[in-house]
């Protein structure tokens, strides 16, 4: 083989602690390297064309391209390389920048280490093997997981550009955690008012389909040709009978029920419908509570249905759906305040989470929209918010910032100056993060025009005194002490990934962080994709982010969507693994041990049973290989030999 | 001990119509030395034998010579085994290399089998043996002219003396009452153990004294009833070519280390690797010591029952501590 090596300078990136022309002139001892040099910027255009250049003047076979990481330019080089008529696995990228040149300065040492990552790229490459890709037909369907507001916007984006989308959801409607707030910041638009139109959109667009009160249950297949088992859990109803004229709501003996949708302020009927603009509109009930399932006798609800909509006997049902992308905007849940024993969430009834007083300032909340504290249904003089409850604190496992409470502090306070003009609040915050288009205003305007008081400083306990609750802190830019006696407590509770969001990544096999979030391809290149190809994030499930963002996400993932789907096949990685037949013992231990179901049994004409890869569900991971006794099964172009070059290139 | 061998041939004689073969024990080339026996005849069950002297683990042949994955209308095989050779039997069961219900297997309660190099090695002049036996704690070998009495601790193999599977834990008969181990858990610490507490530099000085002697032979390959790849051992692969022929330290310990990790989690300490070693290195160690990691890290022991799974031969993302 004849080989070229191109050591990148990258500006001064590398040049600097690196002797990118000592690395290029060592390269040349190395076996089959018959030309090497060192250029500038390599992956600019005429860095490109130095290397096409090169292929025809000096015949080359295979390249190395000594720069950066593969993550970076692979891509570029392999298309460069392939335009010269090579093809693109006769490509190896060495990085000497992330693994080199930036992590010491010592320039002896990055030019030995250098020369060491260019020699295990040669040798390697000379085991290297022109691949070729396939191509699969991509079915254009496209499944959404979640119903809150990221996910209406993705889906209806989607269904406006002609596919067909099927959106499925939890709970028993759509809307998620937006269907619940009153108003929005910062410009105080009625929550429902402006979420409600997309929700009808997505009940009344022909191209959607709504699987409501449905999990995920299995996702099996590959980008393009992807197969969704649907959960539809039994809600006792059947609702293409049901028309939600809610007489059974009304009628339901079982009234002490926990009402989710309220955040439990109140109760609610085990047969219930969560709110009048709910979609779908129909009943479910909740077998927890219903006097049939608990008791064993009740029925009131058959009894009085007027379509016969109601059906004990139902069971869960899984439904296959066929898609060839997902977008996953599973949102999240709230902060459990209970942790922080000192303040008294869930101990005191007068202190809230913050979206517990969202559901008071609702007109359809328990209270009509007025401010009536829990305990004893009075008018409160007195409110204090405190921020970062389950935010920027490491010592609940919760480092980062939630994103939102700042805002919706000053929301909240600004429309309880609004409804209750006499009532003091309070703000106790670490510091304001308000880095939005007129977010920074609207909490000065909540300061300077509404008269909330807001105090930097930490409160470190609250003990009721009578039937009100003294809040002890400092305020830390006075140095002072403070002690205030509230009718009220609002923790502003933060964010967490929703309550089965690391269960859904194993199914979906896209990785999360310690938190539970789900990870982005690339934090800043590639925010929506993920890294399983045709599936794509949106909204808070992959991090903290306000409806804006959220919204902003939705469209960007189903432009990801449409992007795909705007060709008709999807060319197949050949950095699969791959079965030498002859030597397969035909034990099936790689069947086993594949995570993607991507390795079936073929029969040979004699009757032998050897393993056979699914190349278009295969994910490269290696595990086959691994396992393999004989290693008969190999990973294309990570073979052992490739490796084991590379190890005796290093330790040779 | 006679009484077990007539048991034994009189049982196949009672299902023999049922069976294409009897893979069992018979008397070798003198009487010292047991040696497989293949019996296709139900007049051949007299050549049965059972004793101290036959330790081969016969579940090997199931894989390398016969294919006893199940075929209609194909007579079952039977076979003979003590109680590690039964663990070999479920292990190879679990991985689908023969079926249940292929064998007929007959069980034996084994208190132990003889290391001959041991034996021999005490009494060099030992031959014309008429019966071998244990009785108690000592092995009674009675030959034309005497009875002679070595203590089991002097003449047993290895793993025998750190047997915690006695009884065969699969079986469709069981030849004899059955016993209890002579190890238990917490007992007299295994072999793995004592090597273990010596010092990173000794037990490297260990293996170099141990492994030098390895002239590559593959038997301990060869005799392993789990090594299934046969004839495509990654050992003698060129592509991909992970061991070169050169003959030096890393290859041999390179090749033990291979054979070691291949069998993670599958080896049923039969010993055969180790029985069969022609320059006597204690080649099963290595096995015994990625079991019990194994054990520690998943809580698994290897061949004990048909029904579960290898945890190394499956994937659970769910899996931690690993």
């Amino acid at each position: 083989m004849r080989i070229g090596v191109f050591v990148c300078r990258c500006g001064t990136n590398i040049a600097n602690t690196v002797d990118t022309e000592a690395v290029a002139n060592k390269a040349l001892e190395y076996p089959d390297v018959t030309h090497a040099t060192d250029y500038m910027y390599t992956c600019s255009e005429p860095g490109q064309q130095e290397i096409q250049q090169a292929i025809k003047e000096h015949a080359l076979q295979g390249i190395v391209v000594a720069a950066c990481s593969p993550r970076m330019h692979e891509a570029t080089f392999r298309r460069a390389v392939e335009k010269a008529g090579l093809n693109r696995y006769m490509f190896e990228q060495a990085n000497i920048r992330e693994h080199c040149s930036w992590i010491s300065s010592d320039i002896e040492a990055n030019t030995r280490k250098a020369m060491d990552l260019v020699r295990m790229s040669v040798e390697k490459l000379r085991f290297n093997q022109p691949l070729f890709s396939s191509y699969v037909p991509i079915n254009k369907r496209v499944l959404v997981i979640g119903g809150g507001v990221a996910g209406i916007q993705a889906a209806l984006d989607c269904a406006e550009g002609g596919l067909d989308v099927v959106m499925v959801e939890r709970e028993s409607t759509i809307g998620g955690k937006m269907a619940k707030l009153d108003k929005t910041f910062p410009t105080i638009d009625c929550s429902s008012c402006i979420l409600g139109p997309k929700m009808v959109d997505v009940a009344q667009n022909d191209n959607i389909h709504l699987y409501a009160y449905s999990e995920i249950d299995s996702v099996s297949g590959y980008i393009g040709n992807f197969k969704v088992g649907i959960r539809k859990k039994a809600t006792y109803v059947d609702w293409d009978a049901c028309t939600g004229c809610g007489l059974c709501t009304e009628k339901c003996p079982a009234k002490k029920c926990y009402d989710r949708f309220n955040e439990g302020l109140g109760t609610t009927t085990a047969i219930n419908i969560p709110f009048p603009q709910a979609i779908p509109k129909k009943a479910c009930i909740d077998a927890d509570y219903c006097r049939y399932f608990t008791k064993g006798k009740c029925k009131v609800c058959q009894k009085l249905c007027p379509t016969s909509a109601i059906r004990f006997e139902m069971e869960d049902e899984i439904v296959t759906e066929e898609v060839g992308a997902i977008v996953v905007a599973t949102g999240y849940d709230l902060f459990d305040d209970s942790v922080y024993g000192e303040y008294g969430g869930g101990h005191y009834p007068d202190v809230i989470s913050a979206m517990q007083y969202e559901r008071l300032l609702s007109a359809a909340g328990p209270t009509g929209g007025h401010i009536r504290r829990p305990s004893d249904g009075k008018a409160p003089k007195d409110i204090v918010w405190l921020s970062c409850i389950g935010s920027r604190d490491a010592s609940v496992g919760r480092p980062y910032c939630s994103g939102i409470c700042c805002m919706y502090i000053a929301k909240q306070a600004t429309m309880t100056r609004d409804h209750l003009p006499d009532c003091n609040c309070y703000v106790s915050y670490m510091d304001i993060r308000a880095p939005g288009k007129n977010y920074d205003e609207f909490v000065r305007r909540a300061q300077e025009e509404y008269g909330v008081q807001y105090f930097r400083g930490r409160v470190g306990k609250i003990y009721p005194k009578g039937d009100r609750l003294i809040v002890q802190g400092a305020d830390t830019l006075l140095g002072i002490q403070i002690e205030i006696e509230a009718d009220l407590v609002v923790l502003a509770t933060g964010i967490e990934p929703s309550d089965g969001a690391r269960g859904l990544a194993e199914k979906l096999r896209i990785s999360y962080d310690d938190y539970g979030f789900y990870m982005e391809s690339h934090p800043k290149l590639r925010p929506v994709e993920t890294n399983t190809a045709g599936v794509y994030l949106s909204g808070v499930c992959q991090g903290p982010k306000d409806i804006p963002a959220s919204v902003g996400q939705g469209s960007a993932a189903a432009a990801k969507v449409q992007a795909l789907f705007s060709r008709d096949t999807i060319e197949t990685d050949p950095q699969v693994a791959n079965v030498k037949e002859i030597a397969c013992i035909g034990c099936g231990k790689c069947i086993d041990v594949c995570p993607f179901g991507a390795i079936q049994w073929k029969t040979l004409r004699d009757g032998s049973q050897k393993a056979q890869v699914l190349e278009t569900v295969c994910q490269g991971c290696g595990l086959c290989n691994a396992t393999c006794p004989p290693k008969a099964i190999q990973l294309q172009h990570c073979t052992d030999d490739q490796i084991l070059a590379e190890v005796n290139a290093l330790c040779g | 001990m006679g009484s077990k061998t007539e048991a034994l041939a009189k049982q196949f004689e009672k299902v023999f119509d049922d069976l294409e073969l009897v893979i069992g024990w018979e008397t070798g080339f003198d009487s010292l030395h047991a040696t497989p026996a293949f019996i296709r005849q139900p007049s051949a069950l007299g050549r049965l034998i059972w004793n101290p002297f036959c330790s081969h683990n016969l579940s090997g042949y199931l894989t390398k010579t016969l294919n006893a994955t199940a075929q209609e209308d194909a007579k079952k095989i039977g076979i003979c085994v003590k109680g590690c050779d039964s663990r070999s039997v479920v292990a190879l069961i679990q991985e689908k290399f023969i079926s249940r219900e292929r064998l007929y297997i007959a069980g034996i309660p084994c208190r132990g089998t003889v290391d001959l190099r041991r034996l021999m090695r005490l009494k060099p002049s030992l031959k014309d043996v008429n019966t071998v036996h244990i009785e108690g704690n000592e092995l009674a070998v009675e030959t034309a002219r005497q009875t002679h009495r070595f203590p089991l601790q002097d003449v047993l193999l290895r793993k025998c003396l750190q047997c915690r599977y006695p009884n065969p834990v699969l079986y469709d008969e069981l030849i004899g009452e059955p016993l209890t181990p002579r190890v238990t858990e917490g007992q007299a610490p295994p072999f793995v153990d004592k090597l273990e507490a010596h010092s990173l530099e000794q037990r490297r000085v260990f293996w170099e004294r141990e492994l030098d002697r390895c002239i590559r032979c593959y038997a301990c390959r060869n005799a392993c009833p789990l090594c299934v790849c046969q004839d495509n051992c990654i050992l003698e692969s060129r592509m991909p070519k992970w061991l070169s022929q050169r003959s030096g330290m890393s290859e041999k310990f390179f090749f033990h280390m291979i054979h070691a990790v291949h069998l993670a989690g599958r080896c049923t300490e039969c010993g055969e690797c180790e029985r069969v070693c022609p320059m006597e290195i204690p080649v099963a160690l290595m096995k015994e010591k990625l079991n019990q990691v194994v054990k520690e890290l998943l809580d698994y022991e290897a061949g004990l029952n048909p029904e579960t799974q290898p945890p190394l031969l499956t994937f659970d993302p769910s899996e931690t501590g690993i």
